[in-house]
């Protein structure tokens, strides 16, 4: 395949030029090597892949049928369900509890309000101008909480009063959770601060405040929201059950925040403090401006961890007898007009509901995590 | 007046007292602790004075009164007439029982599901993240709902019990098993056991100094096990089997004999196993990734096969990370089988905060003491990991 060509002396100089390449070979290329390389690289490793494709082949069909095929879903009574699958007329009969525990009817609007400037506010960072973002994001955070009390407890706007007792569903779960992370995470940092700092007061009782609250089951805190701490109020003061709850969650969410900041802080050089203390910044500027940011950066995977955590932890409520959307699910259940045993349903649909928040938290976390690793592994 | 300061600043006086970080330290810390005594005064004498105001009576004096009242499941004797403080016994050993339960389980299942996500094959890879994905991200509690009202409330009635061998039943009512009786001579076998493990490890001392004196390798792993499972079974065969097995039977409408697992128990021990299997299945994936390509790379230059290779290098040093995420998997194990209360299980949380509290009123001295058990059996796995960290796994070039 070389040319031969004469050049002006007379001095021949060949040319190499490759010859076209040849295909890969059919076993290496597509969708025939794909199988080969993944699901039958040895003769153990097809035995396992026909095992499980048969095992699949007999466990999805009834499944589906179940699911979908033989299910119910028009009616809105027990007797509406005839077929062998699911009755999904119960989940569609108890929605709107399920989703917003007693809340009024005609007052549900406040509720999505809400919902909608929780997620407005999480989403700000993506509408807000560049500007604005560091300015208003934080107290748009931090005011959420109030602001969401006041819309769906009604009093001070002039609306319907509706009592705290009436809240519940789904709702609940997504607003305490949101409501103590909010709050947590800046108390949480405070106690990370403390554990750091040199004066040995602060640091011994910020020690006992994390410790504590990490180390004491989370259902024995909530006891000890509805049990003792009413004891602590002076007597006679009425505290609601949800406010309470709302305080045992956000010190919990603190002392977890506080351990999470705690590995953000170890992975600050010591170069970022140095620089701070050269250009005369003061303790609190070199914290908030220099540090902080930082800090939540790298420790962003475990916050949203625990922010998981701290949303799957709320369905421990119902043990205090708290309408959250679990134990509304196990009222319905034993409900005198639905004793047909839809226990499966009910824990599915509630399932289902949890699993895209949290999935979808996790990924995040997941995402961020890769994004900021550099290091070349695997 | 403005010249005057302004020039003996410019002398280098040293700064205002206020200034002095160390003297601005302690009165910081001064009115810390001022506002916390405060504060903790405050409660304190809230709480008296609405302890006094519901008569709630203070002290351990309670803990000597009869209970009166019966529990489910008990590893220990127990009935009514026994004191609080065996309600404590009881649920503390009940919640020994289900998180260690728990802990083995989720254990083996994490560790199949973690390092199924490196398999060649694809569909258990693909297995592997499902079961992640999906038990990690549903609550626990809906988890313990599942099994306990969805699951086990659905199996037959003990008439129509699954039957396995005549010796496993399963019903509505739990998990029947045979249950093993000594006959005399079955201390010869519990010693022979204990010989076994002793003698196992002076074997794998001495095997170790073999090979660090001469280079020589033993078949360690099969040894040892010959040793631990030959000696037990000889002393059995040579005492001419000195256990007879006691079958449940039915009788009436319930089975009789043989060992009882409850369904609470059942329910929360699967649950429990799932959900935290799904964490530590991701730490050992973690652990696994973390040890860098090149570390596989170089032990295969230098000629090792591929189980020696998981063996000596990856192991070893993905065990560093993994190790201290299954200290904080254990513990929230623990902490979480306080879900027990939910279904019903007599652990410490259901049997002593719950109904003993519930008898007595004093919340302060039974919260306390149960987050102390807490407090205590977390402190203890944590001691035990560590130890395990130090010993095994964090393996570092002296």
């Amino acid at each position: 395949m070389t040319k031969t060509t004469t050049g002006a002396m007379g001095t021949q100089a060949r040319v190499f030029e490759p010859s076209p390449a040849q295909p890969a070979p059919v076993t290496s290329t597509g969708a025939y090597a794909w199988l080969r390389e993944n699901l039958f690289s040895g003769w153990l490793n097809s035995l396992v892949t026909i095992g499980v494709v048969a095992l699949l082949m007999t466990l999805l069909p009834p499944l589906f049928n179940w699911l979908f095929f033989d299910a119910n879903l028009s009616g809105s009574t027990q007797a509406d369900c005839t077929g062998d699958g699911a009755c999904w007329v119960f989940i569609k009969v108890w929605l709107q509890p399920l989703l917003y525990g007693s809340y009024p009817t005609e007052s549900l609007w406040r509720v999505n309000l809400s919902l909608v400037l929780l997620f407005g506010t999480l989403a700000s960072p993506f509408w807000l101008p560049k500007h604005l973002r560091n300015k208003v994001d934080i107290a748009m955070l931090l005011a959420l909480p109030f602001i969401a009390i006041i819309i769906l407890d009604g009093r001070l706007l002039g609306l319907d009063y509706v009592a705290t007792d009436y809240w519940g569903g789904f709702a609940l779960n997504l607003f305490l959770a949101a409501a103590s992370i909010i709050l947590g995470m800046p108390l949480g940092f405070l106690w990370a601060l403390g554990r750091r700092s040199q004066m040995p007061m602060a640091r011994s009782i910020c020690v006992i405040l994390i410790e504590f609250f990490r180390g004491t089951p989370v259902l024995a805190l909530f006891f000890m929201g509805s049990v003792m701490l009413p004891l602590f109020f002076p007597e006679g003061t009425n505290v609601d059950k949800l406010l309470r709850v709302w305080i045992v969650l956000t010190l919990f969410m603190a002392g977890y925040m506080a351990e999470v900041y705690r590995g953000g802080f170890a992975a600050i050089p010591q170069g970022q403090y140095e620089a701070a203390d050269a250009l005369g910044l003061s303790f609190w500027q070199t914290t908030l401006l220099v540090i902080l940011p930082q800090v939540i950066k790298v420790s962003m995977p475990n916050i949203l961890a625990t922010a998981v955590m701290l949303f799957k932890n709320t369905t421990f409520l119902m043990i205090i007898g708290i309408f959250e959307v679990l134990s509304t699910a196990q009222n319905a259940l034993t409900n005198s007009n639905w004793l047909g045993g839809f226990s499966t349903e009910a824990y599915l649909f509630v399932a289902v509901v949890y699993w895209v928040c949290c999935f979808s938290m996790s990924s995040v976390a997941a995402h961020i995590e890769r994004k900021l690793d550099t290091s070349h592994r695997s | 007046m403005t010249n005057a300061s302004s020039s003996t600043k410019g002398q280098g006086s040293a700064p205002a007292f206020y200034n002095n970080p160390h003297i601005r330290a302690v009165f910081y810390q001064i009115l810390l602790v001022a506002a916390l005594g405060y504060f903790l005064l405050t409660i304190i004498g809230n709480t008296l004075a609405n302890m006094e105001a519901r008569g709630i009576k203070t002290g351990f004096d309670f803990l000597t009164t009869t209970a009166g009242f019966d529990i489910l499941m008990s590893l220990i004797p127990y009935d009514a007439s026994y004191t609080y403080l065996d309600t404590f016994y009881v649920g503390l050993l009940n919640t020994v029982l289900v998180s260690a339960i728990g802990i083995v389980l989720a254990t083996i299942v994490g560790f199949i599901m973690g390092v199924a996500y490196f398999s060649p094959n694809w569909l258990i890879r693909k297995a592997s993240v499902v079961y992640v994905e999906t038990f990690r991200n549903i609550p626990l509690l809906l988890q313990v709902f599942f099994w306990y009202f969805a699951v086990l409330a659905a199996l037959p009635n003990a008439r129509n019990s699954l039957n396995l061998g005549d010796a496993f039943f399963l019903n509505i009512r739990g998990l029947y098993l045979p249950k093993p009786l000594e006959e005399p001579g079955a201390m010869v076998v519990y010693v022979a056991m204990a010989v076994a493990v002793v003698g196992t490890w002076f074997f794998v001392r001495y095997a170790k100094k073999k090979q660090d004196l001469e280079g020589t390798q033993l078949p360690t792993f099969r040894i040892s096990l010959a040793i631990l499972l030959g000696l037990p079974i000889l002393a059995t065969l040579v005492m001419g089997v000195p256990f007879h097995l006691e079958y449940p039977e039915l009788k009436g409408f319930n089975f009789r004999g043989g060992i009882t697992i409850i369904p609470e128990l059942m329910a929360l021990a699967i649950a429990l196993t799932i959900y935290t299997g799904a964490f530590i299945a991701e730490a050992v994936r973690a652990g696994i990734q973390s040890v860098p390509k090149g570390q596989t790379e170089a032990a295969r230059s230098i000629g090792l096969k591929d189980s020696k290779i998981m063996k000596l290098i990856i192991v070893p040093q993905a065990m560093r990370v993994i190790v201290p995420l299954l200290n904080s998997e254990y513990q929230s194990l623990v902490k979480n089988s306080t879900l027990a209360t939910a279904i019903g299980y007599p652990d410490l949380f259901t049997v002593f905060v719950g109904t003993s509290l519930n008898q007595t009123g004093q919340a302060i001295e039974i919260v306390f003491m149960t987050i102390a058990v807490y407090f205590a059996v977390n402190m203890t796995i944590s001691f035990c990991m560590n130890w395990f960290n130090r010993r095994v796994a964090l393996v570092e070039r002296k």
